[in-house]
């Protein structure tokens, strides 16, 4: 019997086998994870849908994998088998599903379902030459892999991104393959930057207050096991700083030319991971309290770094938070989250010595300062308008008891 | 005669069916020494009481009710007669020219056929037990093609006079006076419809709820209307219970919606499915199991679990049809001359010899759907086509299945004159993995059947010519309607 990749969710076509967990020989439940896919920022665990032995694996750790696309074989039963009768005089005209197989010849795999858009003698042409069609780039129309695709030298021929052999050139380069989070991410940023009108404000907050309220907050939180972190209070910010300028907290349909503003307030945190950037949302961020948050996020962290977030995880955003001072560096202008409009850049806190009204003179004294970088869309927002958005944020990061006031 | 004779073979093909003699020719053409055994004749169920007898039948069926009913062509025939005893011997004489012809072809390419029957030894070697006695037949590769045969319905012995098979009944002299098909699948049908148009008072029970099950509800419904033309009744939702044989008939007990009915009849056709024959010869000293239902499993070079060892056509599992047994013989033959093949199909076509015929490859709307296809539909009916309503055959209509957001061709489902001829142009688009757009732009010659396609990929794109359509068919509303009709 063979396992195909099941569907893996509304509009995700294909991902990357990151790791098995069954090997051949292995017995498996029904349920039981049979390895780990990489989608659209989240890794998914795929469980089996059958019992029975494992065969043989035709998908190689690294590979990406088309929804559909013969994944193992296996000895045992289809769980929810739909036992079709013995021919009750029915005809089955669907395309043809290869018959169970118990041992299939590994390197030949039917290219059926029509996948790979190539007429039939291309496809024995490409099994002869022992090229994987999902491999070639077609040059015909639709993306058509067509005969002369093939009998291009191999070296000129055009190969489609994921190729998941590591190869080292003689120059002394080595090309890896640029699949998975990080395909994904070059995809995302590009799309960013080819539709939204980037623009980026920066400004400076005096983070004083924040600091010891922070620190009053750890104390609490770690009786709790929770790890109070300041993106809890910046997050309240925004949230308070959105209500009075909810065309940053909107997104533009181009499609129906329309403005979609949002009600609700689900913030995406950019998490840096061992695979690059993700940027799962924390949903309705009005109606938590900073502990609730900071249990979310801690939460969230720890699923991203050991890539175990779902679909769901990044679904919803309406703007997002990047903690872009963690390391260093005094500002960044970050790439917004399209179809986002705003992105806001949390830096650095740094001890300063600033000029204050100290007993009606001025003196110099030490504060606690950070600067606040937002990325905005201006076919949507104009500089205007994120100025004061950020004046009004600033306010509440400066005097966050103002969060408990509502003002 | 003696009991120690022995052959060696680089191939044994078992059966020669649709399956095994292609198998057989590829596999000679490749180099290979082979050796066929079949237990019968040459063709298998397919030349000898399936595909080709049952159409030659149905030709004639089909001619002698146009004759009947060709009045309003001008055409009026007074007496004609139909002498089914002279039918059943033409349509031995045309199984008997494809058989031999079969035969030659094998002989012309170095074949060697033995006729008996075969069993596995081991996995090295078949006792065959032939007129002359048995004889030992070692190979290297074996390739297992022995089909399938006619399931059984318990209770109902089969005599092939009062109660026949669809092999019995591809053989009576005489016509029935009256016939209760059991089973409404495409053999019931066809058969059905065979006798019913010869004069015959045809009665179909099914116990399903739905005639030909798996195909389109939509082009069931026309030939369910041809069905009501020609007298035959339907009963679905509808089990049978027994039978009871009288001096001059049967009487079979049927228990549907309404309750228990006696249904007198001549003569019965048991038609349920058909069972792999895959018992009975010592698969499993060979090292072969089959799966719960009896099909031997292979893989996608038609590969049993003993590798060197294939088994290709109806006991190779669904679907099946002669076709599909064809194509994986070429693939075996192909894959034991150590050729990088496989089953490689995208499109395998199905069609069905009722009155109007039924033909269909590619997705279901149904099935679309379930593959997460969004579908787009473009009906386009027979009653629009200039050559259909020349030929006085207006009824059906062409349902393809297009994915709305790529316009691909997922499948194309016929019901209509010659629809089983019409199919390979949509089974070609299939395979090249064609859009719609590439049908709706190819030149069809007018005035054909042909166009249908044409018009029905138009159809899907929102703008066929020859019917009038307000937009793009939706599945909740708008419809179409033939201009010409």
């Amino acid at each position: 019997m063979e396992f195909k990749l099941p569907e893996l969710g509304e509009g995700v076509h294909e991902g990357e086998l990151v790791k098995w967990r069954v090997k051949p020989g292995d017995k498996v439940a029904h349920d039981q994870p049979l390895c780990e896919i990489m989608t659209d920022k989240a890794t998914i665990e795929i469980p089996s849908a059958f019992d029975g032995k494992v065969a043989a694996v035709h998908v190689k750790e690294g590979e990406l994998v088309k929804v559909g696309q013969l994944m193992l074989s296996f000895e045992g039963k289809i769980a929810a088998d739909a036992a079709a009768p013995v021919a009750t005089g029915a005809v089955s005209a669907g395309p043809a599903t290869p018959a169970s197989a118990s041992r299939p010849a590994a390197a030949m795999q039917a290219t059926g379902g029509g996948e790979v858009l190539a007429a039939p003698s291309t496809r024995r042409l490409a099994r002869e030459m022992g090229v994987e069609l999902s491999q070639v780039q077609g040059s015909g129309p639709h993306g058509r892999i067509m005969r002369e695709d093939l009998e291009r030298p191999a070296g000129k021929r055009p190969v489609a991104p994921p190729s998941a052999v590591r190869t080292l050139s003689s120059g002394g380069e080595e090309r890896v393959p640029f699949v998975g989070l990080r395909k994904r991410i070059s995809e995302k940023m590009r799309l960013s930057k080819d539709k939204a009108a980037h623009f980026t404000y920066v400004e400076e907050a005096d983070a004083t207050q924040l600091v010891r309220l922070r620190q009053d907050a750890k104390n609490i939180g770690s009786k709790e096991g929770i790890k109070v972190t300041y993106l809890p209070f910046v997050m309240k910010a925004m949230v308070e700083a959105l209500k009075q300028f909810p065309i940053l907290n909107s997104s533009l349909d181009e499609e129906k030319g329309e403005l979609v503003y949002k009600h609700y307030f689900n913030i995406g945190l950019s998490i840096q991971t061992e695979d690059g950037l993700t940027a799962p949302v924390i949903k309705d961020v009005d109606g938590k309290s900073i502990l609730e948050l900071a249990r979310e996020i801690q939460d969230l962290v720890e699923r991203a770094r050991q890539k175990k977030l779902s679909r769901e995880d990044f679904l919803g955003g309406t703007i997002t938070l990047t903690n872009a001072g963690s390391i260093g560096g005094l500002f960044a202008t970050p790439v917004i989250n399209y179809p986002e409009v705003a992105i806001l850049g949390f830096n650095k806190i740094f001890r300063k010595p600033v000029v204050a009204q100290v007993n009606g003179h001025e003196e110099i004294v030490i504060r606690d300062w950070t600067y606040f970088s937002i990325s905005l869309d201006h076919r949507v927002v104009d500089g205007g308008v994120g100025a004061e958005f950020m004046k009004l944020f600033i306010r509440y990061i400066e005097n966050p008891s103002l969060l408990l006031l509502g003002r | 005669m003696t009991d120690d004779r022995e052959q060696n073979a680089e191939v044994v093909v078992l059966g020669a069916g649709v399956a095994g003699y292609p198998c057989a020719i590829r596999l000679a053409q490749l180099g290979k020494k082979v050796i066929v055994i079949d237990r019968a004749e040459i063709g298998g169920v397919c030349l000898n009481r399936g595909c080709i007898p049952s159409k030659a039948l149905i030709s004639g069926g089909t001619l002698f009710h146009r004759l009947s009913h060709a009045s309003e062509m001008g055409i009026e025939v007074n007496g004609a007669k139909l002498d089914l005893s002279k039918l059943i011997e033409w349509k031995d004489s045309v199984v008997k020219k494809l058989t031999s012809g079969v035969s030659m072809l094998l002989k012309a390419n170095g074949c060697t056929v033995i006729q008996g029957d075969a069993r596995f030894l081991s996995d090295k070697a078949l006792e065959v037990a032939t007129a002359d006695g048995k004889l030992k037949v070692n190979f290297q590769n074996c390739v297992v093609a022995t089909g399938s045969r006619v399931t059984a319905l318990r209770g109902f012995e089969v005599d092939q006079k009062q109660i026949v098979d669809s092999t019995g009944a591809l053989s009576l002299r005489k016509r029935p006076e009256s016939m209760v098909c059991i089973g409404g699948g495409y053999i019931g049908l066809e058969l059905g419809m065979f006798y019913a148009k010869i004069g015959t008072k045809v009665t179909v029970v099914e116990a399903m709820s739905s005639l030909l099950a798996g195909v389109d509800a939509e082009l069931v419904q026309v030939v369910r209307k041809k069905l009501e033309k020609l007298g035959v009744e339907v009963l679905t939702d509808t089990r049978v219970l027994g039978h009871k044989k009288q001096k001059n008939g049967v009487v079979v007990t049927v228990s549907g919606k309404n309750g228990e009915r006696n249904l007198d009849c001549d003569a019965v056709l048991v038609t349920i499915g058909r069972t792999p024959n895959s018992d009975g010869f010592g698969l499993d000293k060979a090292g072969i199991q089959v799966d719960s239902k009896g099909f031997i499993p292979v893989d996608p070079q038609r590969r049993t679990r003993v590798s060197h060892i294939f088994a290709i056509g109806d006991v190779a599992g669904q679907p099946l049809l002669a076709h599909k047994g064809t194509k994986e013989g070429l693939v075996a033959a192909d894959a034991i001359a150590g050729k990088k093949t496989i089953y490689d199909v995208i499109a395998m076509p199905a069609v069905i010899f009722t009155d109007p015929e039924i033909a269909t490859v590619g997705l279901t709307e149904a099935e679309a759907k379930a593959k997460g296809h969004e579908p787009k539909i473009g009906l386009f009916p027979f009653a629009a086509n200039g050559r259909a309503l020349s030929m006085g055959e207006p009824d059906g209509m062409v349902k393809m299945v297009a994915d709305a957001k790529t316009g691909k061709l997922l499948g194309v489902h016929i019901v209509g004159p010659e629809a089983s001829n019409l199919i390979s142009e949509a089974a070609l688009a299939l395979e090249m993995g064609a859009y719609v757009e590439d049908l709706a732009l190819t030149v069809h010659p007018h005035p054909t059947l042909g166009e249908v396609l044409m018009e029905a990929a138009e159809a899907t794109l929102g703008h066929p010519i020859h019917i009038y359509q307000r937009k793009p068919r939706e599945r909740s509303g708008a419809s179409t309607s033939p201009a010409t009709s």
